[in-house]
């Protein structure tokens, strides 16, 4: 699969179909991939297709405001959707991208990997199964041991919004289905008000503010950031409980309707905040409001952006 | 050899628990050195903290002093200090190198109080590295011994059912008074000699205009991870809360990485794109601190590698500024 995109990618480059391709490459160790940015067919080489390739790189499309040209880029099921948003909020234009779709057949949860070897040199996928290399053994492993927790729900690992394909779409993960999608946040649905208040708190009280769940994020691109906002200033970079506490809520309210659950934020939490917890009960309002989901079809209007006289009442939750 | 079996050292941390603050390695949904009231809440089995201990002495968010107008005057406050004494427990070779390091900045020239205060307030218990290390680690590489007692007033060194014992200031002969520490024959495991890294600061002043910075910021998200993850990065921010009549100045951590780190109140940006960010935090660890204070400014701890999001790593681009760098 990896020759197949290379040899996409150098088609692209030689034809001058796009300025750079943004795909996966190799780091410093096995297990630490990073995004590479292509520019000349030499490159080529270093484009990877793994198991450990977590980047969303449609986040790397906010670029291409101040370019010219058109970029390509592979994207899993998941980033797909951010491609949808971004076009929607027309932040790029759909035919400026190339996208290269990879079938996803779930990536690798490192943490998981790490407790479960030492030393891992190489994870691949095959079939219900990761083949993880340590030395001279091959271990076979069931997928779901390894799988990050977002793949357990995944709906759309086929990536539908693309130029090409990569290997073949096999709808392997689609029967896993969605059904305990948001099963973690009915969870803490269940709890009294005191005690999500106080969950929440413990959680946000050791935010460092670092802005990393911020600045991964496909769906941040405004100019300038509420939270850089000099004059008014909204929010200073203290940390108490509640200077976290309202950074967050402010994030996780201008994501309502635009979160695609890629789960970014969480991977890149280093104090292991859930946040994709926070981000599931902002989607699931949103389903259950305006019986929609983000980053699905271009055409569709986001609820936030519209108003119909039939709208519901939040308040009163009645339709006027 | 001086040693302490290892089942009485929980027993000789509840101890010193009741004389100070004890602070060590604890699990608050990732390891972070925390204040303790006894060893039951420590982790022993951990590799470093995600936080490095910079936070004990140089906090995120510090309150300095509180000030209020009276009639034509303005009274100041000053923010209270330390209660106790602290035991640090736990710290690790590469956070006791960057203490020595923030101590050129905060106690040199220029004495910083707050700081100073924190410090000599602060007992260190270290604990030396066990192997193999991280993956992520290359303290070596910097000229660190991961069992060095360097920089600590007690380390312990692993060896197996006992912690060997070497106590290497005043401090800590105080914290060990008293206790039966059995001699051992045998003797100290030796530590691991890093790759060389002689002239990196003249290679890096050489790479001023060096189109690796862009390629690297193209990736860069630019958030603050790899400066507050960092045990010697030391910049802030001061900011006062509240009213002209009265209010609070704070100091907080912040981050060369942030894009209005630098951005004046003209609006002007000396740093205006990601290239001259990220060119400004290795050009701090490999020219400016050694140019300032005769020493290179990592210690080789390897947070910025393990938790950049997007798998920026500091051990790729010093092999790039040596490969790259004037000969």
């Amino acid at each position: 699969m990896e020759q197949e995109l290379r040899e996409i990618v150098r088609k692209l480059l030689q034809e001058g179909a796009i300025e750079y391709f943004i795909g996966y490459a190799e780091g410093v160790e096995p297990l630490h991939t990073t995004p590479c940015f292509i520019e000349r067919e030499e490159q080529v080489q270093a484009l990877i297709w793994s198991p450990l390739c977590p980047y969303n790189l449609a986040r790397y499309l906010h670029q291409m405001k101040n370019e010219a040209g058109k970029v390509g880029l592979v994207v899993k099921g998941c980033d797909a959707r951010a491609i949808v948003e971004l076009v929607k909020g027309n932040q790029i234009q759909r035919e400026r991208v190339v996208v290269v779709g990879v079938p996803c057949q779930g990536q690798v949860d490192l943490a998981k990997l790490e407790e479960a070897f030492q030393g891992v040199e190489a994870v691949e996928g095959k079939g219900d199964t990761f083949l993880v290399t340590v030395g001279e053994k091959v271990h076979r492993v069931e997928k779901e041991r390894l799988w990050r927790e977002k793949c357990f729900s995944c709906k759309h690992p086929i990536s539908f919004e693309y130029d090409f394909v990569l290997g073949e779409m096999s709808p392997l993960l689609l029967a896993r289905g969605s059904e305990s999608e948001f099963a973690m946040v009915e969870e803490l649905e269940r709890l009294s008000v005191e005690e999500r208040r106080a969950f929440w708190r413990a959680q946000f009280e050791r935010c460092i503010r670092c802005y990393a769940c911020r600045d991964i994020c496909y769906a941040c691109y405004c100019q300038e950031c509420i939270f850089e906002s000099r004059a008014p200033r909204w929010l200073e970079k203290i940390t108490t409980p509640l200077d976290n506490q309202t950074y967050h809520l402010i994030r996780a309210w201008h994501m309502v309707g635009r979160c695609i659950d890629c789960g970014e934020c969480e991977r890149v939490c280093p104090m292991s905040i859930p946040l994709r917890l926070l981000y599931k009960k902002v989607e699931k309002e949103v389903e259950q409001l305006f019986d929609y989901e983000a980053g699905m079809r271009v055409e569709e209007v986001p609820p936030l952006v519209t108003f119909q006289v039939d709208d519901l009442d939040l308040v009163t939750q009645e339709s006027s | 050899m001086k040693t302490i079996k290892k089942s009485h050292l929980a027993e000789w941390l509840n101890t010193v628990a009741q004389g100070y603050d004890l602070f060590g390695p604890a699990l608050d949904g990732v390891v972070q050195f925390k204040r303790v009231e006894s060893s039951d809440q420590l982790v022993f089995d951990y590799a470093n903290s995600v936080v490095p201990p910079k936070n004990l002495f140089l906090p995120q968010t510090e309150c300095l002093f509180a000030f209020r107008r009276e009639g034509g005057s303005i009274i100041l406050e000053p923010s209270g200090g330390l209660e106790r004494e602290r035991v640090l427990f736990g710290i690790r070779p590469c956070d006791a190198r960057s203490l020595l390091l923030l101590d050129k900045v905060f106690n040199g020239d220029l004495e910083d109080t707050y700081y100073q205060e924190k410090r000599r307030g602060t007992t260190l218990v270290g604990l030396a590295c066990p192997s193999p290390p991280q993956r992520t680690c290359f303290c070596t590489s910097m000229g660190i011994d991961p069992l060095s007692p360097e920089g600590v007033d007690i380390l312990l060194t692993d060896l197996g059912d006992r912690y060997l014992v070497e106590v290497t200031t005043e401090k800590g002969e105080e914290l060990v008074e008293g206790l039966f520490l059995p001699s051992a024959e045998g003797e100290k495991p030796k530590g691991e000699k890093g790759k060389s890294l002689e002239g990196i600061e003249e290679k890096i002043s050489s790479l001023w205009e060096d189109e690796y910075w862009r390629e690297l910021s193209r990736r860069c998200l630019g958030c603050g991870i790899c400066t507050y993850l960092c045990p010697t990065c030391r910049c802030f921010d001061l900011t006062d809360v509240g009213s002209t009549l009265g209010g609070k100045r704070f100091r907080c951590w912040d981050s060369c990485m942030f894009a209005d780190f630098t951005r004046m109140a003209s609006g002007v940006n000396p740093r205006p794109t990601g290239k001259e960010r990220v060119r400004q935090r290795y050009f701090d660890k490999f020219s400016y601190f050694p140019e300032q204070y005769g020493v290179l400014g990592c210690v080789g701890c390897g947070r910025c590698s393990q938790y950049c999001p997007v798998g920026i790593d500091i051990r790729t681009i010093i092999n790039e500024v040596m490969a790259r760098g004037a000969k």
